[in-house]
């Protein structure tokens, strides 16, 4: 398999946790809190 | 006749039992939670705001994903190989985008309006009389685009449910749309929530187990991988692929790649069924939680499923792969014929059943919503009380509608889906970002780029992309899109004067 064949599988596991890091260090508030 | 009743129990009562605990567990769901979603509009139309992350994260999963992927999309990589997979990667892309950049703000703006569906969130947020305007168009787009695909997505359950359990179309279909129909009119959004969770459980195993058949059936990753890199099965184009499945853009043009990783991709930041998800959730831990998790349970699904088909090929004599490359909507269930252990098809076909009706019940919910709140309600004013029985009366009307296209579905269905799906993002879109990021953002850049979007997909299809052969793989969405953006900022700019006032932007922004 060639380097761009694979590329969509690891760069999905890369989308992965690149989005977590960044929800990781986010600030997320919401108004209604019901339990937070 | 009994002699044979005992000879189709005996082959297919796995199977069976496992789809009727399936269905009876749906309607036991919409039944549980009936007396609650009478509570109120709010809680037939957004469940009251209070379900946890992990359910919303599983719902907004099994919601985007369908049979269509399932079945549809992973077969499709029988024909253009493993690069297939550079879809599923725009659609991870955009799953993130749509928890970063719209979840957060969506759930709390829409809060602080009162908002309950996306066409009054317009009404909210741009507040003026044009937009009534852009409510009525939404809600008719709503109604119109969402018919076709919950009947490709009936179609494709209906002829699972033939193949495997050899029962009639018509009957299939009938017994999907109706269950379907019971538990989301029963339990409103409770029900299509908590059900999609289930259901985005079984999408998720049936995923990783789909993907290990071929390697299974084959005897090893090395021996499977081997088998496909070069193989004399014959491409669509008539000449043997050799190497093409493995090789990138050997079997498909990347711009055919980015059109549907793009037109389909794209519903996740446009379309109601998903967006209205962010309505639900409960508190700002349950925000971060799905924001994580929901790319995980699509991404790894994703990787499991886009590029099954080119691993069947492992699998398929020289004839059989002769007649899956022209009929790749049959790819899965050869696959899993050709598998034969019928546990591990009554495990499928249960997820397919999951995959196609946490789809239709969302998209019901939203049809039943529009058309009374944001249709209805808008023209002669239907009274607070009445509001969740009109919305339960026209989710059954749609219902019975959506049956009777299905059992004669007009030619081209699966084009009228992706269709549907591009006017959603290039009409929806830059009303929904302008409207939660941009102040200066206005009632007639909304209604103008709904218009520019909805007219930019049918101008490039109709005169441009079957007009010229260069143009072909140029997906509709993506001048649509780009018009529609240009045409909300530009419109917004002009009609600076339209601005809704200092009080209601800081009510909504603060």
């Amino acid at each position: 398999m060639d380097f761009m064949t694979s590329l969509p599988y690891w760069g999905i596991l890369l989308i992965i946790a690149v989005n977590a890091v960044i929800v990781l260090r986010m600030d997320v508030t919401l108004d209604d809190e019901s339990d937070d | 006749m009994t002699s044979q009743m005992i000879e189709y129990l005996a082959q297919h009562w796995i199977v069976l039992l496992l789809t009727f605990i399936y269905l009876v567990f749906c309607l036991w769901v919409g039944w549980y939670f009936r007396a609650r979603a009478e509570e109120g509009v709010e809680s037939f139309y957004v469940a009251r705001r209070e379900i946890p992350g992990w359910v919303v994260s599983l719902a907004f999963f099994s919601t985007f994903a369908s049979t269509n992927t399932y079945i549809g999309q992973a077969g499709k990589s029988f024909q253009f190989g493993l690069s297939w997979a550079w879809v599923g990667l725009f659609w991870a892309f955009f799953c993130v985008i749509s928890w970063l950049v719209l979840g957060p703000r969506m759930r709390q703006q829409t809060a602080r309006l009162g908002s309950l569906t996306i066409p009054d969130y317009f009404y909210f947020r741009y507040n003026s009389d044009f937009a009534r305007a852009i409510r009525l168009l939404s809600a008719i787009v709503i109604l119109f685009a969402t018919l076709w695909y919950m009947v490709g997505i009936t179609k494709g359950l209906g002829h699972v449910i033939t193949s495997v359990l050899a029962i009639p179309y018509a009957a299939g279909t009938a017994a999907v749309v109706f269950v379907t129909c019971a538990y989301t009119v029963f339990g409103g959004m409770y029900s299509v929530l908590w059900t999609d969770a289930v259901q985005g459980i079984m999408m998720f195993a049936v995923a990783i187990i789909m993907v290990t058949l071929p390697f299974i059936f084959v005897g090893g990753v090395d021996e499977l991988m081997l088998k496909i890199s070069e193989t004399s099965h014959i491409a669509k184009s008539g000449e043997p692929m050799g190497n093409g499945l493995v090789t990138f853009g050997a079997l498909v043009s990347f711009f055919y790649i980015l059109g549907i990783g793009l037109a389909v991709g794209m519903k996740q930041i446009a379309e109601p069924r998903c967006l209205i998800r962010f309505y639900s959730i409960d508190n700002a831990r349950s925000m971060k939680f799905a924001m994580i998790w929901t790319p995980v349970f699509l991404g790894i699904s994703l990787i499991c499923v886009m590029g099954l088909g080119a691993l069947v090929h492992g699998m398929a004599t020289e004839e059989e792969a002769a007649y899956l490359i022209n009929n790749t909507d049959e790819v899965v269930g050869f696959m899993l014929a050709k598998f034969d252990n019928p546990i591990i098809s009554g495990v499928c076909v249960a997820g397919l059943f999951a995959a196609g009706m946490s789809s239709l019940a969302s998209v019901m919910l939203i049809v039943g919503t529009a058309f009374v709140k944001d249709m209805w309600d808008v023209v002669s004013d239907v009274p607070e009380v009445k509001v969740v029985n009109y919305t339960r009366w026209t989710m059954a009307a749609y219902c019975v509608l959506l049956y009777g296209v299905t059992l004669y579905p007009p030619a081209g269905i699966v084009e009228m889906t992706a269709f549907s799906g591009a006017v959603f993002a290039a009409s929806f879109f830059p009303a929904i970002f302008g409207g939660l990021y941009l102040k200066w953002g206005t009632d007639l850049g909304a209604l103008a780029s709904m218009i520019a979007g909805i007219a930019g997909c049918l101008v490039w299809r109709l005169l441009f992309r079957f007009e010229y052969e260069a143009l072909s793989d140029v997906h509709e969405i993506i001048p649509a899109f780009i018009l529609s953006s240009l045409i909300y900022l530009v419109v917004s700019k002009a009609t600076s004067t339209r601005i809704p006032s200092d009080a209601h932007l800081r009510r909504i922004f603060a």
